[in-house]
C-alpha cells in the first residue's frame, strides 16, 4: 500500500470547539500552499509562542530564520530560541498585534510594518484571539502553521497529529 | 472634661478670659473643600478618559465576528464592517466590553442593595460605619461622590446614584444610540468607577455590621481546600458571594453549639465573608472547586445566595439528594418559594426529595432550617448509600472505554490532555490525572462532549482522590480596608520607592496552568518586598500550596500593609480596598483633597504610585468591571491569557513618543518621559511573561532614583530569570546613574556605552549623555492641564 498522503486540510474545525466567529473562518491550505505563500511574501513576520518548545518545531524556526525570515518571541519563547542560538525579538503578544494594527509602526528593524505574520507555538486560544485583531481591524495575512485549526487566521492547517505537524513543517520550509 | 462653647476662668489666674469657639484636636481632619465632579454624570469625566485612551488606545480581539442584538441582523461585522444600524465591528466591541463590564458593576450593586435593605433592617439605618482606625472611611465613595458617610444609612444615596449610573449607561447599548468607539470606552470607564463605588459599600455595611475584621493585619488564619472536610460530620455547604442568609445559620449553630457537630463550609466569597464573620466555618475553595465538591457527593446540604453559582446546581445535586436552599431573588432555579411555610414541612418535603429545593426568604427561618436539615440528610443519605464518584472497578472500566477519540480535548476550554490521561489510567498510571487536576477548572464541558458517556470530570475526581485529600491550605481572613495609620507608616516608602510596588492578585481561577501559579507569582513578589494585596478566588488559591516546612505563604508573610507583605482584603467586594489603598495615599501621604476629586486623584495615582493589579485567571465580568474601575483611576491590569475574550484591551505604544508627553505642575511646562506605565489592560501568555510585567508596570513617571533602581532590578532580574535576557528596554527607564541598580552599576553603564551610544564619564561613574530625561525631584508629572500652576480652568 502506498504511504498515505499529507493531508494538512483534514479536520479543519476549531480546535476550541465553540470557537466559531462568524462567516468568515481560514481557508484550510496544504503544507506546499502555506509554503508557497510564505515564500511570496514581501515582509513576513515569523511570530514564535511558549508552545514551540518540540525539536522538531525549533528545527522549522531555525530554517526559517536562516532564510531570513525575522523572528518574534512572544510569551517565554525567547529562552529556548536563545538556547538554540536563534535570533529573535521578545515582544508581548497582545502589544505586537496593536503595533500590527499601527500603519506608522516601523517594525523590528525600522524599515516598515509585515505584510504577512506566520504564527507557531501558541497558547491555542490565546493567539485565536489575537489573530481576531488582526483579521478585523488589518489587511495583514495571517497564516497558521500550528498544529491546530485556527478560523480566526486567514490559511490554516486542519487539526493534525504530531507526526503529520511535523512533516507537515517540513513540507513548509521546502517551499521556502 | 469637656470643654464647651462659652467663657471661664483659670484658677490661680484672674482677669484672665479665653473664649473658645471650637476645640481641633490635631489629628482632626481638615474639611476639605467640594471637588469638581461630585457624583459625576457620564460625560463629567470624560476628558479624563479621553486622555488615558488617546494614550492607551484600545484594541478589540473580537469573540464574535457578528452583531446579534437587534432583528435587522444578525450582521456580519468582519472586517471593521458596518451593521445594518450602522455600527461598525469597533464600537461593537467596545460596546460589548461596555455591557460586560456593566454587568459586572450590576453584580456587585445588586448585591449591594440586596444587603443595605437587609442590614437596614436589621440594625438601623443609624448603625455608624466602623471600618478600624481610619478618618477616611469611605474612600471611593467619597473620591467619587463627594460625601463622607457616616452610618450605614448613608448609603442609600450612594447606590442611588451607583443605580442610576448604570441604568443611563445601560440605555446607551439599545439601538439608536452611541455609536462611537471611544465614548463607549469612556462609559465603560464609567461603569468601571461606579462598580468599585458599589463593591465598597457593600463591603464597608457588612464589615460594620456583621463584626468582620476591621482593618486588621492579623485576621485570623482558617483552613482552606477539598480536603479539609470531616466528611464523616454532616456536611453543609454554602454557595456565592452574600453573607446576608448564612449569618443567621452561624447564629444559630452557635447559641446550640453545633460548631462541632456540623461541618460548615463554603465556596467562593461567601466563603470568604463567613470566615471574617466565624472563623469556625470552612473554606472549600474557589470557583473551580464547585462542581468537583459537589460531584463529591460529600456535601449533605447545599445553601445558595448570588454570583458565581453554576447554573446545572439543581441537575447535580438531585442526583445525589443534596437538597438546595435559595435565599436570594437572583438564584431562583424555578423553585418554589416557601418563605411563608412551616419549618418542619419544608424539612419533611426537602428530606424526602419530594422537592430538590426550595426558596427561603426569611433567614430566621433559613438559620434554623439548615442545621436541622443537614442534621438529618446525613444520616438519610448515608443509608442511601450514595456514592458518588465511580468505584475502583467503575473506574478502571470508565478509562477503558475511552477509545481517545479526543472529543473531549477539542470542548475543554483549557485543551487538556484528557485522552493521554485516560490511556495512562488504564495501565494504571494515575500521574497525569492528578496533574490535570490543578488545570482542570472544572467546568463539565469534557463530560458533556464525551460520545461514550464517560462521566469525564468524575474520572479526574476519582483518579485525583490522594491529592485532594492532602488539598489542605490556610487563608488568612479578608481584613477589610488599609487604615490610615498603615497609609501614614508605608505611603511614603510607596511614593518613594523603598517598596517597589504593590500587586494586587484578584479575580477568578481562570488560570492558564493551574493554581499553583498565583501562589508561585505571590511568593516571587512578597520574596521581592513588593505588597501584595489579594482577594476573591486568587486570594484561596494563594493559601492552597505550602513551603517545604508545611507553612502557606499567609503563615510566612504579615498580612499589614508593609513591604513583603501579604494582605488578603476579602470577598470580591473588598476589592474596592484596593483602590481605596491608593487614594488613601493620595489623601494622606500626598494631602490632595479626594472629595468629589476624581480626576485629580487618579492623576496622581498614575503618576506617582507603583501599583499593578492581575486577573491571571479573571473569567467573569465582575473581574473586567473591577479591572475597568482600577484602570480608570490609573492603576494598570494585567490579565492572563484567557483575557482577550474580554475582546479589549488597552495597550500602550512605547515606540510611539508622542504619546509621552507628560505636564510639569509646577509651571505647565511639557515633558516627554518614559512609557510609564506601558500599558493599562495587557495580557500575557504564561507566567514567565507575566513575572518582569508585573515589575515594568509599576515603573512611574515620579519615581525618584532610589525607587526606579529598585523597580528596575526587580525588571531586570525578573526578565534574566524568566526568559535568560535582560529586557531590550531597560534604557528607557534609566534617567542618571543613581537609577541603576548598584551591584550591577558598572556593567550596565557598558552596555548603555557600547550598545546604545551612551556617554559616560568612567572616572566619576556619571552619565554625561544619552537619557532622553534627568531625573528632578521637585518635578510634579500630570497629564491634567488644568491642574497646572497659573492654568485658567
Ligand atoms: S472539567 Fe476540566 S477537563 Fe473537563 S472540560 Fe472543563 S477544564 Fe477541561
Ligand atoms: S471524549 Fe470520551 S472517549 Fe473521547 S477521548 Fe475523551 S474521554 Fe475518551
Ligand atoms: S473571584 Fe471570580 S470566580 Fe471567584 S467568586 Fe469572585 S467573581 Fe466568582
Amino acid at each position: 500500500m502506498a504511504a498515505k498522503e499529507l493531508d494538512t486540510t483534514r479536520n479543519a474545525v476549531p480546535f476550541d470547539k465553540a470557537n466559531i466567529p462568524g462567516p468568515k473562518m481560514a481557508k484550510a491550505v496544504k503544507a506546499e500552499v502555506a509554503g508557497k505563500f510564505i515564500s511570496k511574501a514581501k515582509r513576513p513576520l515569523l511570530i514564535v509562542g511558549t508552545a514551540a518548545g518540540d525539536d522538531g518545531v525549533i528545527e522549522i524556526v531555525r530554517t526559517m530564520a536562516g532564510k531570513g525570515i525575522p523572528v518574534a518571541a512572544t510569551g517565554s519563547s525567547l529562552k529556548r530560541l536563545k538556547e538554540e542560538g536563534i535570533d529573535a525579538t521578545y515582544v508581548n503578544l497582545h502589544a505586537l498585534v496593536s503595533y500590527l494594527k499601527d500603519p506608522d509602526w516601523k517594525g523590528f528593524d525600522g524599515k516598515g510594518g509585515y505584510d504577512t505574520t506566520i504564527f507557531l507555538g501558541h497558547t491555542y486560544y490565546y493567539a485565536s484571539q489575537l489573530m481576531s485583531t488582526l483579521k478585523n481591524f488589518t489587511k495583514i495575512k495571517v497564516i497558521s502553521i500550528d498544529r491546530h485549526y485556527h478560523p480566526n487566521a486567514g490559511q490554516s492547517f486542519g487539526n493534525l497529529k504530531p507526526d503529520d505537524f511535523i512533516k507537515a513543517l517540513d513540507v513548509v520550509v521546502a517551499q521556502l | 472634661m469637656v470643654i464647651k462653647k462659652g467663657k471661664f476662668t483659670i484658677e490661680g489666674l484672674e482677669n484672665v478670659q479665653i473664649n473658645i469657639d471650637k476645640v481641633t484636636s490635631s489629628d482632626e481632619e481638615k474639611e476639605e473643600p467640594q471637588g469638581p465632579t461630585p457624583a459625576p454624570d457620564i460625560h463629567e469625566l470624560r476628558d479624563w478618559d479621553m486622555r488615558l485612551l488617546k494614550r492607551y488606545e484600545p484594541v478589540y480581539s473580537p469573540i464574535c465576528d457578528l452583531c446579534c442584538y437587534c432583528t435587522y441582523g444578525k450582521c456580519d461585522l468582519t472586517g471593521n464592517k458596518e451593521g445594518a444600524c450602522g455600527i461598525n465591528m469597533e464600537a461593537h466591541q467596545a460596546r460589548e466590553a461596555m455591557l460586560r463590564t456593566l454587568t459586572g458593576a450590576a453584580a456587585h450593586a445588586g448585591h449591594g442593595r440586596h444587603l443595605l435593605n437587609h442590614l437596614i433592617k436589621r440594625f438601623g439605618a443609624d448603625h455608624p460605619i466602623d471600618v478600624g482606625p481610619s478618618d477616611i472611611k469611605a474612600p471611593v465613595t467619597q473620591t467619587v461622590l463627594g460625601i463622607k458617610p457616616e452610618t450605614i444609612g448613608d448609603f442609600v444615596p450612594v447606590l442611588d446614584y451607583v443605580e442610576e449610573q448604570i441604568t443611563q449607561l445601560l440605555a446607551t447599548t439599545h439601538i439608536g444610540q452611541e455609536g462611537s468607539a471611544i465614548d463607549f470606552e469612556s462609559k465603560a470607564l464609567h461603569a468601571g468607577m461606579v462598580d468599585h463605588v458599589g463593591m465598597e459599600v457593600s463591603d464597608i455595611i457588612q464589615i460594620s455590621c456583621l463584626d468582620m475584621p476591621k482593618s486588621q493585619a492579623d485576621a485570623p488564619l482558617v483552613d482552606v481546600g477539598m480536603g479539609i472536610i470531616d466528611s464523616t460530620k454532616p456536611v453543609l455547604l454554602c454557595i456565592g458571594h452574600n453573607v446576608a442568609a448564612v449569618t443567621y445559620i452561624m447564629d444559630y449553630m452557635d447559641e446550640h453549639d453545633l460548631f462541632d457537630k456540623i461541618e460548615l463550609a463554603a465556596i467562593c466569597c461567601t466563603a470568604h465573608d463567613m470566615t471574617r464573620v466565624n472563623p469556625k466555618a470552612k473554606v472549600v475553595g474557589s470557583l473551580s472547586k464547585q462542581l468537583k465538591y459537589i460531584r463529591s457527593g460529600i456535601p449533605d446540604l447545599i445553601i445558595v445566595d448570588e454570583q458565581c453559582i453554576r447554573a446545572d446546581m439543581m441537575r447535580e445535586t438531585s442526583k445525589l439528594h443534596i437538597p438546595v436552599i435559595a435565599t436570594n431573588d437572583k438564584v431562583m432555579y424555578g423553585l418554589p418559594d416557601r418563605s411563608k411555610d412551616d419549618i418542619d414541612d419544608i424539612i419533611r418535603d426537602l428530606a424526602s426529595g419530594d422537592q430538590p429545593g426550595v426558596l427561603l426568604f426569611d433567614y430566621d427561618k433559613v438559620g434554623e432550617l439548615a442545621p436541622k436539615l443537614v442534621m438529618k440528610m446525613a444520616p438519610i443519605r448515608k443509608e442511601k448509600g450514595i456514592t458518588a464518584l465511580p468505584s475502583d472497578d467503575e473506574f478502571k472500566k470508565l478509562a477503558s472505554s475511552c477509545t481517545q477519540c479526543g472529543a473531549c480535548v477539542i470542548g475543554c476550554p483549557q485543551g487538556l490532555e484528557i485522552d493521554k490521561a485516560m490511556e495512562a489510567a488504564v495501565e494504571g498510571n494515575l500521574t497525569l490525572f492528578e496533574e490535570l487536576h490543578d488545570k482542570c477548572i472544572g467546568c463539565g464541558r469534557c463530560d458533556v462532549e464525551c460520545p461514550k458517556n464517560i462521566p469525564v470530570l468524575d474520572v479526574i475526581e476519582k483518579a485525583s482522590q490522594k491529592v485532594i485529600r492532602e488539598e489542605k491550605g490556610k487563608l488568612r481572613t479578608g481584613r477589610g480596608q488599609v487604615g490610615d495609620p498603615e497609609i501614614r507608616e508605608e505611603g511614603v516608602n510607596l511614593v518613594l520607592g523603598t517598596t517597589p510596588g504593590v500587586v494586587a492578585i484578584i479575580g477568578c481561577p481562570n488560570y492558564p496552568d493551574g493554581s499553583r501559579d498565583v501562589y508561585e507569582i505571590a511568593e516571587e513578589m512578597l520574596q521581592r518586598s513588593y505588597i501584595v494585596v489579594t482577594s476573591g478566588c486568587s486570594a484561596m488559591d494563594i493559601g492552597m500550596f505550602k513551603d517545604d516546612e508545611g507553612k502557606t505563604l499567609y503563615e510566612r508573610y504579615g498580612g499589614g500593609f508593609l513591604k513583603g507583605n501579604l494582605l488578603n482584603t476579602g470577598s470580591c467586594v473588598s476589592n474596592a480596598h484596593i483602590t481605596a489603598t491608593t487614594i488613601k495615599v493620595a489623601a494622606i501621604f500626598a494631602r490632595r483633597d479626594i472629595t468629589g476629586n476624581f480626576e485629580e486623584i487618579a492623576d496622581y495615582v498614575m503618576n506617582r504610585i507603583g501599583a499593578v493589579g492581575l486577573a491571571w485567571g479573571g473569567s467573569t465580568q465582575k473581574a473586567l468591571s473591577i479591572g475597568t474601575g482600577c484602570n480608570r483611576l490609573g492603576i494598570p491590569v494585567v490579565l492572563g491569557p484567557h483575557g482577550p475574550k474580554y475582546r479589549r484591551a488597552y495597550p500602550g505604544k512605547a515606540y510611539d513618543k508622542d504619546k509621552w508627553n507628560i505636564l510639569d505642575a509646577r509651571n505647565g511646562s511639557v515633558h516627554n518621559v518614559e512609557p510609564a506605565p506601558e500599558h493599562l489592560l495587557i495580557s500575557a501568555e504564561n507566567k514567565a511573561e507575566l513575572m518582569p510585567l508585573l515589575a515594568k508596570l509599576c515603573f512611574r513617571p515620579g519615581d525618584n532614583n532610589l525607587g526606579r533602581m529598585l523597580k528596575l532590578t526587580h525588571y531586570n532580574d525578573l526578565s534574566e530569570q524568566s526568559l535568560d535576557v535582560l529586557p531590550d528596554d531597560w534604557h528607557i527607564y534609566v534617567r542618571s546613574e543613581a537609577d541603576l541598580p548598584l551591584a550591577k552599576r558598572e556593567k550596565l553603564l557598558k552596555i548603555l556605552e557600547e550598545e546604545h551610544g551612551w556617554k559616560i564619564d568612567w572616572d566619576r561613574k556619571k552619565i554625561l549623555e544619552g537619557p532622553a530625561r534627568k531625573v528632578d525631584i521637585s518635578f510634579q508629572p500630570t497629564n491634567v492641564p488644568r491642574l497646572c500652576k497659573g492654568a485658567v480652568e
